[in-house]
């Protein structure tokens, strides 16, 4: 067990170089070359490799599972602690998060520092604090642990989205960002002290674990607290609660309005936090429990069509935008989309799979955006540039690669992810529908929107590709745009090869045609510690949801093979269509031809609109309606009960005269009376 | 012997002159002497009681009053003279400024 041994390490390398980037940032002196970069390089690294080592290990069929450090006990109750939890599932996306934080941190010594920006110590703080963090909620073991990493990465957003505090927009976003992931946060918490109440424990592991409780419990072999309710209802509305959390972080709707803002910050903080990893922690979380998750159908369902609406809604969004940037943030709630769809329909996998492959090609089309953006002098309207595959051919290529992936053409990663969801999503619906399920229904109705979906993908992602690389430069600077160094390069192409290769190990339809066992990563998530393998969460979603695999013509092969075909040839559609309009000399903006929409579209269906109409319509006449009740009626009685003993004090004081001979008189008299009364009362007259 | 009446009725004057004293004066040293009467009344009645039943407890607190009285006076002198260096005077009547 020796590996495991160091486990705690990844977590505090980048923890000791936050620490030491503040104490520069601190110190206020330019101790440290670079700004402090180079510590950030130097953690992130280590604890890339330390990932490797626990991955092989991992790959060698040890787990752990082991308490750190309990900060609270009850007696008798239930315990508080920190713990970590190494089995494939975190093995994998440690060693996604360490990778792509190296090579951001790399990236940011060409956009940060070859730029001349201040404030750099305070920049790499941010990033170090958000790697730690971001990794503890990776590795944690408990859910009230997750949900302290889970808070801490939605600080280190603030911080970082906000990094350019003097300027309007950055804080604005940040704060926005801040409170709608807090506002979905807050239900996770509540979930939180639900799963508590309940079980009196929030491992994720171990015989003892919550998600095993609330199985024994639905079978009817344990009990646990489930307040009057059903516990399958209760269990349904403890994961609604916890979902809560999911969508705010993961960007689903309604709660999804705070990513696009979240540009602002610098675009490799766009590329780590708001694209591959803090993005992912909400589906993670879901994927990390989904032991508990897929004993409660409903939730599924809602998961499900959440997912298929989200990835519909947002990607419709992308198709008008003009900002580089903001066509991959609603490319980003896109596919988190699509995670959702496919964990909702039972694919554990599957949403693994799109999780890694996404967080790949999304990181190399961030930085490959931030490359462009350096080169165009921070101006990131489309619309400005033009003709930059000239100029910046290794951007072009590894952009065009990740742009592939996005759009899910085959053969590169993207397509077999997105393939394998909306395939799941299919056979899932079908089977429900074919015995008769209301789920089943709900199931196929997000897979017709992800599946529209694909084709809005496919041609924004390839208008934004056209309008940004390909015809004539349309501004000064996209004709003598400014060089990037190797150390943008550099992670571009590790990238750039990642989202070519990453969708080959987990090629399910070739499998499923040659028969030959290629599936790596099926294989890979079906070992693991008892309960939390892929295999047992099949058997859940069947047994307690009733999913089954239906088919379409041809049985498994069959449907496999025309959901992959339909859905690549819908991507193929949406990139031809782009193709047609935008891949001219000088493209005009077509979007203008759908008139009303695009206004619709473009001011992202007024989302951010009725948002702010609740927040002053609504939630503040009824806090000031409360405040008035407050002011009035509960202050006015306690005003009302001290004005009285204010009154009668201000009459009865004047007894005291301060003259000493009142106050014997007063004495003596009191005396007389006493003695008369009790003369009186005693009958000595 | 003198019956023990004519002493508690000596006793009850003495108190009653010491009270007026305190209820009519305005100069803070009869104040003092007024209170030494009205503690040697109780005096009084102490040891009278003490020689009417033949029992010297009476006496014994006869004379921790006057060890109290004595404290009562250093302390009353004391106060007396701060009284005098803030108002100018001894007159009771006047140290009001600590009312409402």
């Amino acid at each position: 067990m020796a590996a495991f041994d160091y486990a705690p390490a990844i977590v505090l390398l980048p923890f000791l170089s936050f620490l030491v980037s503040v104490g520069v940032a601190v110190s206020g002196r330019d101790l440290l070359p670079k700004g402090g970069a180079l510590p950030g390089i130097a953690a992130t690294a280590g604890s890339f490799l330390l990932s490797v080592w626990m991955f092989l290990t991992v790959s060698g069929g040890q787990y752990y599972d082991e308490t750190i450090y309990t900060w609270a006990a009850v007696e008798g109750s239930f315990e508080l602690t920190f713990g970590l939890l190494i089995d494939p599932l975190s093995a994998m996306m440690l060693v996604i998060v360490t990778l792509i934080a190296t090579l951001v941190h790399v990236f940011s010594l060409g956009y940060m520092n070859d730029d001349g920006q201040t404030g750099l110590p305070r920049y790499y703080a941010g990033l170090g604090l958000f790697t730690a963090s971001m990794l503890g909620f990776v590795v944690a073991d408990n859910l009230l642990m997750a949900f302290m990493f889970f808070e801490l990465v939605g600080l280190c957003s603030y911080l970082l989205i906000g990094f350019w505090f003097r300027e309007a927009g950055p804080p604005s976003a940040a704060k926005k960002a801040f409170l709608v992931t807090r506002f979905g946060d807050y239900f996770f918490l509540i979930g939180v002290v639900a799963v508590f109440a309940t079980f009196g424990t929030s491992q994720f592991a171990g015989a003892e674990a919550f998600p095993v409780l609330a199985e024994e419990v639905l079978l009817g072999e344990a009990s646990a607290n489930t307040f009057g309710f059903a516990p399958q209802t209760w269990f349904t509305i403890v994961g609604l609660l916890v979902l809560g959390g999911v969508v705010g972080k993961s960007a689903q709707f309604p709660l999804h309005t705070w990513l696009p803002d979240a540009m602002e910050g610098p675009t490799p903080v766009s590329a780590l936090i708001h694209a591959a990893t803090m993005v992912a922690a909400g589906v993670y979380l879901v994927a990390r429990m989904y032991g508990f998750y897929a004993l409660t159908p409903t939730t599924l369902a809602i998961i499900a069509f959440i997912g298929g609406f989200t990835a519909l809604f947002a990607a419709t969004m992308g198709v008008v935008k003009r900002e580089i940037k903001q066509v991959l943030a609603y490319s980003t709630i896109s596919q988190y989309g699509y995670m959702m769809l496919a964990l909702g329909s039972g694919g554990y996998i599957a949403a693994t799979f799109h999780l890694m492959t996404h967080a790949f090609f999304k990181a190399l089309l961030f930085l490959g955006a931030g490359s462009v953006i350096i080169a165009m002098h921070h101006n990131e309207d489309m619309w400005d540039m033009g003709n930059l595959k000239e100029k910046m051919p290794v951007t072009y290529a590894t952009f065009l690669a990740g742009s592939l992936a996005l759009a899910g053409i085959f053969p590169f990663s993207g397509f077999w992810s997105k393939d394998e969801v909306l395939y799941e999503a299919l056979v899932h619906g079908l089977g429900g529908l074919g015995g008769g399920e209301a789920e089943g229904a709900l199931l196929l109705g997000a897979w017709a929107m992800g599946l529209l979906a694909v084709f809005f993908t496919g041609f924004y992602t390839f208008r934004m590709v056209f309008l940004t690389f390909h015809g004539e430069s349309r501004s000064d600077t996209a004709r003598n745009p400014h060089g990037v160094g190797w150390n943008v390069k550099g992670p571009l192409a590790v990238l750039g090869v990642l989202a070519v290769v990453a969708g080959f190990v987990n090629m399910v339809p070739v499998a499923k045609l040659t028969g030959a066992e290629i599936e790596f990563l099926h294989k890979w998530l079906e070992h693991g510690p008892a309960g939390l393998t892929s295999e047992h969460y099949t058997e859940l979603t069947h047994e307690f949801a009733h999913y089954t695999a239906g088919t379409l013509a041809g049985g498994e092969l069959g449907t496999a093979l025309i959901s992959g075909g339909v859905s690549l040839a819908l991507a193929l559609a949406g990139v031809g269509l782009a193709h047609v309009l935008y891949n001219v000399p000088e493209p005009t903006e077509h979007t203008d031809k759908l008139g009303g929409i695009k206004t619709l579209l473009y001011n992202n269906y007024y989302q951010d609109e009725y948002q702010v109409w609740l927040a002053t319509g609504l939630t503040l006449p009824v806090s000031r309606a409360a405040d008035k009740f407050d002011q009035g009626v509960v202050d006015g009685v306690v005003n009302g009960v001290s004005s009285v003993s204010l009154f009668s004090g201000s009459r009865v004081k004047q007894l005291q005269t301060g003259v000493v001979s009142n106050y014997a008189m007063l004495l003596t008299l009191g005396l007389t009376v006493l003695l008369v009364v009790f003369g009186l009362l005693g009958g000595w007259f | 012997m003198v019956p023990a009446e004519w002493y508690l009725l000596l006793a009850a004057a003495v108190f009653c002159i010491g009270l007026i004293g305190i209820l009519t004066r305005r100069n803070a040293l009869l104040f003092l002497m007024s209170v030494e009467l009205m503690l040697n009344a109780a005096n009084i009645n102490f040891v009278a009681f003490s020689y009417q039943w033949g029992n010297v407890t009476g006496q014994t607190f006869g004379l921790f009053t006057m060890a109290l009285a004595a404290a009562e006076v250093a302390i009353g002198i004391g106060i007396i003279l701060v009284l005098y260096r803030n108002f100018d005077d001894i007159d009771v009547t006047k140290a009001t400024t600590m009312r409402w």
